[in-house]
């Protein structure tokens, strides 16, 4: 048989048309596309073994627990304990370091150089944007240390609200459901109280609350003087009505104003709305070394004179309540030195003459402030899940070295005096136990805060009393703005805001 | 091992729209953040959580994800590639990105808008790729990606138990993350041995007849109404 040119032709047809009906050319396809996804621009994940750490989340006051699956030792998702979430924020904190917008380098020497210079002859400030911590115990005692040291601070103190006795709260534009407070324990006490959200636009607080006041901007003060009995209720654009029913609201018991800033109509509200003692209570502080107590005592902004502050450091890595920048800036000579510790320049950084990089969450190493939801003092340690980038710089070393303190050991020496009193629990997270501190040693102790323990108070004793007016506390917010302006934001918040209509934008 | 059936029951009246669940669920299954010009509808996020209005200043926060349809599943039956198939011994419609060409024809199949495509290749700032779950491969451009009910627990759960000598994975071991993370319990996980109806019980476009297996809850007529969409939705408008 003669082979001809069209033989070779149909055979080659009917040999194509056979392969589709085998395996070969779907398994290349499959090939190619696994190919593809390896392909060397997408990452590939480390892998390794598995662990998993505790520590507490420092992006907010609430110091929530932290349960971090690591691999090695890098952290590759953060979560909450049983009954005790994360919020969204907490949740993809882990990945903070590695914003894009981070600040990470600084001349840190030089920067102190200058600084000692001017401290021997001009008056140095520190101000703690989140007072209470061991680290704002060393801001005192270096300021005390200096011949003209001041320690500024947002609040002059922190009380603590008990959310069992609240049946009724009037938010100034407080995020009370948005970030308030330990959010575990606000839902859970949520279905018992009230919420009279104040507030121009309609924030996510706002959705959920049981009453909107949608009020101008900027008369929040007003709404508190005029249920205060002060007159100026027509300024919020509220009807006489409206302000009226609000105002029965809170008498009935159990209320609670909260504000953005502190105030003295606030103060004055929530002292006749019968808040503190009931729904304001004092809180105990947790012990500090006898050697710490000539610490230079918190100076209110108000309470200093104009132009009298040559150098300004900013502690912006913990951050609560931020200060007007037109505030601060009367406050400042003529040639003034400001700067701010900061993991961005979104904060102080856009006044602030120089931004030096500072830790964030989950590479400092600090201690968590209690709760104001939390009715007992507390001792929880924020350990360093990842190391900090070469060039970052602690705000407390820095201006500990500037009094010539050892700052190193100040959260080894607090822990060491609240043992020493003997009073309180540890809790350990990772086996759940509570043990009495009576119970362990000193060294166990410590060891069980740096593996991610929580020292709680005895609820019970003696209460400090609460300062009586004008002096008395308010509870002081972060409003949904400055949250959105102290820093960036883990990068997968993106899921939030960009990617989604959940959020309004600010 | 015994087949399962898993699914969803989501409380819409406990949902304060936090959206703990979409960055957990982003973290864990290695989707990454929003590129330059993504928006809400080039976004990837498995879980949505949409925010409805009645209209009358009420507002419920109403988590989406993929609906598992366990009956005519829409998506499965349009993939040319074979990259889409239901899982019977989960009841979980998997997705494998390594088959998938990128023809979106599940996305237009889907009636709950619950798929998702790269459009993007996944790019994370210097140094996070260091965070990435090893438990989940990251995805190319130009597939199609959505929720699998976190198919990296579910091996895990199912490693666990081999090493421990057991054919049946423990329930504890597998928890999905947006579980995990739903700060009110608004999402629960579970094994639907039976439809977990309760008072105010639905199902998201249920007359399809796709049989979902995400089961919503509220006692709001209103929202009830809104997830009868269209007819709902116009109605609760007003």
């Amino acid at each position: 048989m003669k082979t001809t040119r069209r033989d070779l032709f149909k055979f080659a047809a009917g040999g194509a048309a056979g392969l589709l009906l085998t395996p070969a050319p779907w398994r290349l396809v499959t090939d190619t596309a696994l190919w593809s996804e390896n392909w060397p621009g997408i990452p590939r994940p480390v892998r390794g073994e598995l662990r998993t750490r505790f520590t507490h989340c420092t992006l907010c006051p609430a110091g929530c627990p932290v349960k971090a699956r690591c691999v090695g030792d890098q952290p590759i998702a953060l979560a909450g304990l049983p009954g005790r979430p994360l919020c969204a924020f907490g949740l993809s904190g882990h990945q903070l370091p590695y914003h894009a917008d981070r600040v990470t380098e600084g001349d840190i020497e030089t920067v102190r150089t200058l600084v000692s210079k001017r401290a021997a002859t001009e008056s140095v400030a520190v101000l703690d944007l989140r007072p209470g911590r061991t680290a704002s115990w060393t801001y005192r005692r270096a300021m005390a240390a200096l011949p003209r040291g001041i320690y500024l601070a947002p609040q002059s103190a922190v009380p603590a609200v008990n959310l069992d006795a609240v049946k009724t709260i009037l938010s100034l534009g407080v995020p009370v459901l948005d970030g308030w407070g330990t959010p575990a324990k606000v839902l859970a006490a949520r279905p018992h109280f009230r919420l009279i959200q104040a507030e121009p636009m309609e924030s996510h607080t706002a959705m959920l609350a049981d009453e909107w006041l949608q009020l101008r901007p900027g008369s929040e003060q007003a709404l508190a003087e005029a249920l205060a009995g002060q007159g100026g209720g027509e300024r919020t654009g509220l009807s006489a009505e409206q302000i009226g029913s609000v105002a029965r609201q809170l008498a009935q018991g159990g209320a609670l104003v909260l504000a953005t800033q502190e105030s003295p109509a606030v103060i004055e509200l929530n002292h006749r709305v019968g808040a503190y003692g009931q729904t304001i209570v004092a809180r105990r502080e947790a012990a500090v070394p006898p050697s710490w107590r000539p610490a230079a005592p918190t100076t209110a902004l108000d309470a200093l004179p104009d132009r009298s502050i040559g150098v300004l450091l900013i502690d912006e890595s913990a951050a609560d309540v931020y200060l007007p920048w037109t505030a601060l800036e009367s406050k400042l000579a003529a040639h003034a030195f400001v700067v701010t510790f900061a993991s961005s320049r979104a904060g102080y950084g856009r006044y602030a003459r120089l931004t030096l990089p500072a830790p964030v969450f989950p590479e400092s190493s600090d201690d968590c402030v209690p709760a104001v939801d939390s009715l007992a003092a507390t001792f929880r340690l924020a350990v360093p899940l990842v190391t900090p980038p070469r060039g970052v710089a602690s705000p407390t070393q820095f201006i500990a070295k500037l009094a010539n303190l050892p700052a190193s050991n100040a959260l080894r020496e607090r822990a060491d005096a609240i043992h020493a009193v003997g009073r309180g629990t540890l809790q350990q997270y990772a086996d759940s136990r509570v043990v009495s501190i009576k119970t362990i040693k000193r060294d166990e102790f410590w060891k069980g805060l740096n593996e991610g323990g929580s020292w709680t108070d005895d609820a019970g004793g003696k209460m400090p009393p609460l300062e009586p007016l004008p002096s008395a506390p308010a509870v002081v917010a972060m409003s949904r703005e400055m949250r959105a302006a102290r820093g960036p934001m883990p990068p997968l918040v993106s899921k939030l805001y960009r990617e989604s209509n959940l959020r309004v934008r600010t | 091992m015994s087949a399962k059936r898993y699914g969803m029951s989501i409380d819409i009246d406990k949902c304060t729209g936090c959206g703990a669940c979409m960055v957990a669920c982003a973290v864990e299954n290695n989707v990454p953040p929003a590129p330059e010009g993504a928006n809400d509808r080039k976004g990837i996020t498995w879980i949505r959580v949409f925010r409805i209005a009645n209209g009358a200043g009420k507002t419920a926060f109403v988590p989406v994800l993929c609906q598992q349809c366990g009956a005519n599943t829409p998506c499965v039956s349009v993939c040319p590639q074979q990259a889409v198939q239901v899982d019977p011994a989960t009841g979980i419609v998997g997705q494998m990105p390594e088959r998938c060409l990128g023809c979106r024809y599940c996305m237009a199949a889907c009636p709950y808008h619950a798929r998702y495509f790269n459009w993007w290749d996944p790019e994370w700032p210097a140094g996070m790729e260091k965070t990435l779950n090893p438990a989940v491969a990251p995805r190319m451009r130009g597939v199609v990606e959505k929720c699998n009910f976190c198919h990296g627990r579910w091996h895990a759960a199912k490693a666990r138990a081999a090493a421990q000598g057991r054919r049946d994975i423990d329930p504890a071991d597998y928890v999905p993350a947006c579980v995990e993370a739903c700060p009110t319990g608004a999402i629960q996980f579970c094994e639907l041995s039976a439809r977990p109806d309760g008072p105010g019980g639905f199902r998201l476009l249920e007359k399809l007849g796709t049989d979902p297996k995400i089961y919503y809850h509220s006692q709001r007529d209103w929202v009830r109404e809104i997830a009868a969409a269209p007819g709902g939705k116009e109605k609760a408008r007003g």
